[in-house]
């Protein structure tokens, strides 16, 4: 975890209707957006991740996976409940912020390896 | 806590929510109201978390100013599941000046920035030994080791409590030096300290911190 920045929490967060968009407001008047899928296979959970580097699990077929519900944890982060039943990552605002900045490049690494590896979004 | 609070009496239950007792006009709720004094609690974690969580929703609390919830030292279960099941509004650090206890200390600092709960002060307890004989000071554990490590670390320095048999007494006797002797210079430690805590509270603009979640 890293030391947070106040610009970091977000003011609102929306999820769309269909429960695949995920809309993050900040004070300083920026947005972000993150599909469910991308939110996902990001979980920063030891399901995903590992234990360790080199440890990280690909995560396959989640194309369709929806946010189911989304708990508040402390002042720090959210617990994202999804539509596969995986709700154990805990996203924590720099980590939100991350996804946003870095999206294009982790949605095509992430993209890269599924088919280096011959696995599929579905 | 009941043998601080000077409290004997066991909490009400209503349905699955306990009421809480009070002392010295300040409601507290305690294990120690659960179990004989002499009887340990051989918890492990997930006990801890079901306690702790059970002390803060299923108490009736009422309307509080604050909410003061004694933590044993560490960064284990108890201090995890408060800084994420509640929304705290801060943390208070209390140590020793000693070199050893201020380690720990500063590793409990740590953890709660790490999740984002304001630090709203060190204390520093038993910071010197008045001798009521001859009124030499002695400062065992040394002293000003906790102001140093709060100017170090950048958070407020908030009090001395010092080490003295009066303070020792009046606590093991269930009369807090604070409700026993008020105008007394040591209960005036402890309202000075209460004092700042509640003044970086008021600034804190606690209101509109968290994100508003919605579900179009």
């Amino acid at each position: 975890m890293t030391e947070t920045n106040p610009n970091d929490t977000p003011k609102d967060i929306r999820v769309s209707k269909e429960r695949g968009i995920m809309r993050l407001f900040y004070h300083d008047g920026s947005e972000g957006e993150l599909s469910s899928e991308y939110l996902r296979i990001s979980s920063p959970s030891a399901e995903v991740k590992g234990h360790g580097p080199g440890q990280e699990v690909p995560q396959v077929g989640k194309r369709n996976v929806l946010i189911t519900n989304i708990e508040p944890v402390g002042r720090y982060a959210i617990r994202i409940i999804f539509s596969d039943g995986h709700d154990t990552g805990i996203f924590n605002w720099p980590y939100l912020k991350q996804l946003i900045d870095e999206k294009e490049t982790r949605w095509s690494t992430y993209l890269q390896d599924l088919n280096s590896k011959g696995l599929s979004r579905d | 806590m009941p043998r601080l609070m000077g409290i004997k009496d066991q909490p009400t239950v209503n349905g699955k929510i306990l009421t809480p007792l009070e002392g010295h006009g300040v409601k507290v709720m305690s294990m120690g109201f659960l179990v004989e004094e002499d009887t340990p609690m051989i918890w492990r974690g997930p006990m801890v978390i079901s306690a702790l969580t059970q002390m803060l929703r299923e108490v009736a609390w009422g309307d509080l100013d604050v909410l003061v919830v004694d933590m044993p030292p560490g960064t284990g279960d108890a201090q995890l599941t408060m800084s994420q099941n509640v929304p705290l509004a801060g943390a208070v650090i209390v140590s020793t000046p000693q070199d050893i206890a201020l380690i720990d200390a500063r590793k409990g600092l740590n953890m709660f920035r790490k999740v984002d709960v304001p630090i709203l002060g060190i204390i520093e307890n038993m910071s010197t030994f008045i001798c009521p004989k001859c009124g030499e000071r002695s400062e065992i554990f040394g002293h000003g080791g906790a102001r140093d490590e709060a100017e170090k670390v950048g958070v407020p320095f908030l009090g001395e409590v010092p080490l003295h048999m009066d303070i020792r007494k009046n606590s093991d006797g269930g009369t807090p030096i604070a409700a026993s002797d008020p105008d007394g210079p040591h209960a005036k430690v402890y309202a000075e300290i209460a004092q700042s805590i509640i003044n970086s509270l008021d600034g804190a603009g606690f209101e509109g911190v968290a994100p508003s979640i919605t579900f179009e």
